[in-house]
């Protein structure tokens, strides 16, 4: 019996499209039932799954750039497959990595918010729940079942919208088949994105937009291809599964944190 | 700090004194009459049935409520009545979500009238059906809120019967008493009827532990026995449908626990 | 027999051994773990049975299709309608936080009488029927007494069977005055009237275009119809459509702009002229079109010949000579440019002479009415009602001149002017308002100068906000009667104005109305019914759904399923037929008040040296800045170097702070000559040394405490600048200064 080769969703986002609308942010925290206070302008206590940062480019006027980077969770796979930053670190297995979709897993019913993997994300991409959610005067009527609202004290993350994953297995089921198809499962910022900016699909999987956008080039330890390509802070080697594309030099250099007078850079280890 | 240990101290050894001074002949008596090992083995055994009671007769009935459902059903009659089985009323909607206990929607096909001289269906169907009020049906499986559970995953993907975790709740003529866990709000079900937890059969409990269970069971035979076709073919059909991808030396998909990935029952 | 110690211990353990060997602490331990992960007072939604239903969004008229799922009676997510030839899946935030204003505690649950002083808050809730009979009253009072044109109605939009009833209501009942808040839409009907002689709107065909030149307006800062315009930008992107932005401030359009061109504020129509300039020195204008289809050239190449050199130009808009003419080339020898000008979100109207400048400009490369050029697309009406009888009382009462001004001596052919509204209110120059109606607008929160917006309400005794939230002018008013909000009611939603393509959108009920409101258009029909005599029978339908329903007629059973319709084939005007005017031609001047495309600079409110700087606004796409104010979604979105608790931060330029000792995060007050503000100091690169900005869509007062008291409203601190030409609002910043706390 043949084997599916196992998925690896990611996302490729093209920053020169990204106009930094916010639609992503929104389409998320209204998907995912995330919470929200009267107060949000504290951005460390702020719970957003998906966050747009506004990099520039430090320059002063009129020779200023602004590049907005969108920010889900980079479901990192690490060193070796599944040695993700928190997955390693979380001491009551409420994160973990699957093998399966390359999703990194976060069971609120199961963490005790330690925030060890809050610590260990160099992304910013974990937020603690400071407060019980509280949703106003009627306002939980549009929460969705498909997540569950997550209590006080625990840490969330984004999911890759995993519940479509899981709806659409279902469907497929339902209509006699094991796999689904590229449309049947999408995250919600990936549809909302009014510019299509964002990209999503099994980066193991050659029919996928997302595996042409970023194809490995094998001869070069599976880096893209695509020069515009790079991901967050790869030479930390967390080996992110979100890809970014600018065609701005000074974007591609912040989004690795390059030193300013840094001299040559060392070839970024790959793990494809 | 001193003074007060001081003081404390006193009083005790004046009433410990006086209390010597009047029980001591009597006490020494007795334990001498009974022995060191009497009364105390007693005591022990005391403790020990009590407790026993107390936490497998007791405590149970303290730890539930009883509730009664809104109104009786009797499932093997209805099982009769149509041709698909359970799936009649408990079926799978087109996008391959499960609909769980039937709307009045469903029943209303055959009870929009009064169809006979049951007190229940007569409730039904004055209470709800002419009210439009949907029943409040009490679900005896119903998990928290954190479980993702795909009855299509299981019934139309692993073929499997609704039996191994339902029971046979299709043959029964009346419903039983729903027990309501007063910590936690869940039906007693999901524990199981046996306080201590034990079951005999896959249907008996519903907790977490045995869902994993039966998917590392499947693994488990795989790795032990080799097992040859067609049972080999089926368990490698229900890996392969549950989480493609995963090796069939007996490994899950979950990095952290080598079993299937948290996210794929919870959400 | 005694217990003693011994065997009261003996007990205990006996007891301990038990426990332990019963279930009893094993089960506790598990079911109290279960309690604490799962408090009951975090709500479980739901589930049920996950449909889909298709509707369009009226949060803003960008008429986007939206697609909302539901789970059983409830409504869990807004997203955009695949297949939707506006938005074709897209949506931007504030339509997908639409939920939170559906469910959200802002909303005015029932009908509400004033109580005791207007805007303190007191309220009481009353019925329908009493709600309608008062104002049937008061309108009944008011129309004996032969001063129906003393009723007023302000509205957000003209287009669609609402605003056409509320037309209908007031000519059979004898008002002129209905008036349409303010945008740059006015500037451009007014221009293509001016110059094409039409009545229509102005149409884009962004995506044909291959050249955009941008003067200052926000393309993906909310400009037009949002997601049209995000779409048409990465269209861009793919096609390496040059985009050129001019304005002072890098705005996120100028960030995503091939090019963005710093340009002193309120100079830009200068900089159109010395385009102007270059294109017909360089004979790089469309001569065909120049000399077939268009009147008084001459003249007007005169005046741009002698007074718009680049060197002249540079002096103003401060932008140098060589990039003028580059501009300028590369604008006239790219096969489609297009010029388009409205600042920010295009809430604010332009002057005559910029827009017709722009204008001119479009002209003199020929690309007026044909593929990737501006377009005068009239609008689709498929309403027709029948001829309205006008008893004596309501024509008597029309013949009155409008309150606002528009269509007066003055401005002829303007057709709205309420930012002219409170301005004549409180002068009292001309008659007296005595009743107000406000629907879809908030005009005490958008329009400039809140002061004296503000003063001119408290002098109209009877207000009435038909909104479904408790925003600022609700709050004012002396009664609310609550419409449902979009996803509770039908309404038609014509094309998005910049359109080209002819698209009919059909708002429809997603849920049932959660609370006591009532469809405006239902409740308009009530009062004319309740007046009785000729307005009654102008209003021969029994409530708004079978009036709605029998003017789609034909389309309604396509738009209830599909939420759209859209007619593929263009009538695409020949250029013959384009121009209505006496000559038959574009004209360059026009030939009833002579006025011509030219720079005449729109001088702000503030004496240089009080005040040093300049304060303009800016428009992000995730503050709304109309009618409807930010949900809990969109707010949070909002930058920290935005907003940070209640203070909104100011943009500055690091060198006027340097220079001015100020810096990044200190609390300054910011005056005006129109009023002051404790803001934060946010150092910002992007922005010209000596131009100070602040968001708009901040500083509510009324909403919930999700929105409002957070920053200020822009609008506090600006006056108003009165186009000589059209009598519209075209103050686009104020002078202003810093001083430390």
């Amino acid at each position: 019996m043949k084997h599916n080769k196992a998925q690896k969703f990611g996302m490729v986002i093209d920053l020169d499209k990204c106009t930094g609308c916010g639609s992503c942010m929104v389409a998320c925290m209204s998907e995912n039932n995330v919470p929200f206070r009267k107060d949000e302008s504290d951005k460390f206590l702020s719970i957003t799954w998906m966050r747009v940062y506004r990099l520039t480019n430090g320059k002063p006027f009129p020779n200023t750039d602004i590049c907005y980077l969108p920010r889900p969770c980079m479901q990192c796979a690490g060193q070796h497959e599944g040695h993700s930053p928190c997955v390693s670190v979380c001491p009551a297995i409420a994160t973990d990595y699957s093998t399966e979709t390359g999703i990194v897993s976060q069971i609120y019913t199961r963490c005790f918010g330690c925030r060890y993997c809050m610590a260990s994300c160099p992304y910013h991409a974990r937020y603690f729940n400071w407060w019980d959610p509280i949703w106003p005067d009627g306002m939980e009527k549009y929460l969705s079942p498909n997540v569950s609202p997550r209590m006080r004290g625990v840490v969330e993350k984004c999911s890759f919208c995993f519940h479509r994953y899981q709806l659409a297995k279902e469907k497929a089921f339902m209509e006699g088949r094991r796999n689904i198809e590229e449309n049947e499962y999408q995250t919600a910022c990936t549809q909302a994105c009014p510019a299509g900016a964002v990209t999503f699909g099994d980066l193991n999987n050659p029919d996928h937009a997302v595996y042409n956008l970023v194809k490995p080039d094998h001869k070069h330890s599976g880096r893209p291809t695509n020069p515009h390509a790079f991901r967050l802070l790869e030479r930390l080697g967390t080996n992110p599964k979100v890809y970014y594309l600018s065609s701005r030099k000074w974007v591609r250099q912040v989004g690795d944190n390059y030193l300013k007078n840094e001299a040559k850079v060392k070839k970024p280890v790959h793990h494809g | 700090m001193s003074t007060l240990d001081d003081h404390s101290k006193e009083i005790p050894e004046d009433t410990a004194g006086g209390a010597t001074a009047a029980q001591s002949p009597e006490e020494k008596i007795k334990k001498q009459d009974n022995g060191p090992g009497g009364p105390i083995i007693l005591f022990f055994i005391l403790g020990l049935f009590a407790s026993l009671i107390v936490g497998w007769i007791i405590f149970p009935k303290l730890l539930y409520s009883q509730k009664k459902q809104p109104i009786d059903f009797n499932h093997a009659f209805h099982v009769a009545e149509v041709e698909n089985g359970c799936e009649s009323c408990h079926f799978f909607r087109k996008d391959g979500t499960f609909s769980g206990a039937p709307k009045l929607e469903q029943c209303i096909d055959c009870h929009e009238e009064i169809q006979g001289v049951d007190p229940d269906e007569i409730k039904f169907v004055e209470e709800y059906v002419s009210k439009g009020r949907e029943v409040p049906w009490l679900i005896y499986s119903k998990q928290p809120d954190c479980v993702f559970f795909s009855h299509a995953a299981h019934i139309k993907g692993a073929d499997m019967e609704c039996v191994a975790c339902h029971g046979h709740i299709g043959e029964s003529e009346s419903l039983k008493v729903y027990e309501e866990n007063r910590i936690t709000g869940y039906s007693r079900d999901i524990w199981g009827k046996s306080i201590g937890g034990f079951k005999k059969n896959t249907w008996d409990r519903m907790k977490m532990d045995d869902c994993a269970d039966c998917h590392q069971k499947n693994y488990a035979i795989i790795e032990k026995t080799g097992v040859k076709t067609p049972t080999k073919r089926f368990v490698d059909h229900m890996i392969e449908v549950v989480s493609p991808g995963s090796s069939i030396s007996g490994k899950g998909t979950s990095v952290q626990t080598e079993r299937d990935a948290c996210f794929v029952c919870h959400k | 027999m005694k217990i003693g110690r011994r065997g009261f211990l003996s007990f205990v353990i006996g007891g301990a051994a038990g426990t332990a060997l019963s279930p009893l602490p094993w089960k506790l331990t598990d079911d109290s773990s279960i309690w604490t992960q799962m408090w009951p007072w975090t709500p479980v939604p739901k589930d049920g049975e996950t449909s889909y239903v298709n509707s369009v969004c009226t949060l803003c008229s960008g008429g986007c299709g939206i697609t909302v799922r539901k789970i059983d009676e409830r409504a869990v997510k807004i997203e955009g309608m695949k297949g939707h030839p506006i938005n074709n899946g897209g949506a931007c935030l504030l339509g997908l936080s639409g939920l939170q204003l559906l469910y959200g505690p802002t909303r005015i649950k029932s009908p509400l009488k004033r109580t005791g002083k207007r805007g303190q808050g007191g309220w009481e809730k009353i019925s329908w029927k009493a709600a309608v009979s008062e104002v049937v009253e008061k309108l009944g009072n008011l129309r004996s007494k032969s001063q129906s044109h003393t009723v007023g109605f302000v509205s957000g939009s003209d287009r669609g069977t609402i605003p056409r009833l509320f037309e209908r209501f007031l000519t059979a009942y004898g008002s002129p005055n209905l008036m349409r808040m303010p945008s740059v839409r006015d500037s451009y009907e007014l221009t293509l009237h001016m110059m094409q002689g039409v009545q229509a709107l102005p149409g884009f065909d962004f995506e044909n275009a291959d050249f955009i030149l941008s003067l200052g307006s926000g393309i993906i800062d909310g400009w037009g119809s949002p997601v049209r315009m995000f779409r048409a930008n990465s269209a861009w992107q793919n096609a390496n459509v040059k985009v050129i932005q001019i304005e002072p401030r890098l705005s996120n359009t100028a960030a995503k702009s091939s090019k963005w061109i710093p340009i002193n504020p309120g100079t830009e129509t200068a900089l159109v002229m010395g385009l102007a300039h270059v294109i017909i020195k360089e004979y790089l204008y469309d001569t065909g079109f120049i000399l077939n289809y268009t009147n008084g050239f001459e003249d007007w190449k005169r005046l741009v010949m002698d007074n718009y050199s680049p060197d002249s130009v540079a002096a103003i808009t401060g932008i140098d000579s060589g990039t003028i003419v580059v501009l300028a080339r590369s604008f006239a020898n790219a096969s489609r440019p297009l010029a388009i000008c409205g600042r920010g979100d295009g809430s604010s109207p332009v002057s005559l002479k910029g827009c017709t400048a722009v204008h001119a400009l479009n002209a003199l490369v020929g690309n007026v009415n044909k593929k990737g050029g501006v377009w005068a697309v009239s609008d689709t009406d498929y309403i027709s009602w029948p001829e309205i009888e006008m008893d004596s009382k309501a024509a008597a009462g029309m013949q009155h001149e409008r309150l606002d001004g528009a269509g007066s001596k003055k401005y002829l052919f303007s057709r709205y002017l309420m930012n002219r509204l409170p301005e004549t209110v409180n002068s009292g120059a001309q008659y007296p308002l005595q009743a107000l109606f406000v629907s879809g607008a908030n005009p005490l929160y958008t329009l400039h100068d809140t002061k004296s917006t503000e003063k001119a309400f408290d002098k109209i005794p009877f207000v009435v906000s038909f909104s479904s939230y408790m925003d600022e002018t609700a709050q004012n008013a002396d009664l609310i009667l609550p419409n449902h909000v979009f996803l509770e009611r039908y309404e038609d939603v014509p094309a998005p104005v910049g359109l080209i393509q002819p698209v009919i959108g059909l708002a429809k009920p997603v849920v049932e109305p959660q609370f006591n409101t009532r469809h405006v258009g239902d409740v308009i029909i009530r009062m004319a019914k309740g007046l009785g005599g000729s307005v009654a029978d102008a209003f021969p339908w029994d409530s708004y759904y079978s009036c709605l329903k029998e003017t789609l007629n034909d389309n309604w059973e396509t738009l209830v399923d599909k939420g759209f319709r859209s007619d593929t084939e263009l009538m695409n005007p020949t250029l013959e037929s384009s121009f209505d005017t006496v000559s038959g031609k574009f004209e360059f001047i026009n030939p009833d008040t002579g006025s011509m495309p030219q720079f005449k600079p729109v001088s702000i409110e503030g004496d240089e040296k009080l005040y040093p700087l300049v304060l303009i606004p800016y428009d992000s796409i995730r503050l709304a800045n109309s009618y409807i104010g930010d949900p809990p979604f969109a707010i949070k979105t909002v930058e920290d170097t935005v907003l940070k608790g209640k203070y909104v931060f100011v943009e500055i330029n690091p060198k006027t702070a340097r220079s001015a000792g100020l810096h990044e995060g200190q609390r300054v007050l910011l005056i005006t000559p129109k009023g002051k503000a404790e803001v934060k100091i946010h150092l910002f690169e992007g922005i010209m040394p000596g131009i100070i900005a602040l968001p708009r869509g901040l500083g509510h007062t009324a909403f919930d405490d999700y929105l409002a008291g957070k920053g200020i409203n822009f609008n506090t601190l600006i006056g108003t600048v009165e186009d000589p030409d059209s009598g519209m609002d075209t103050a686009w910043g104020i002078r202003a200064k810093l001083s430390k706390v």
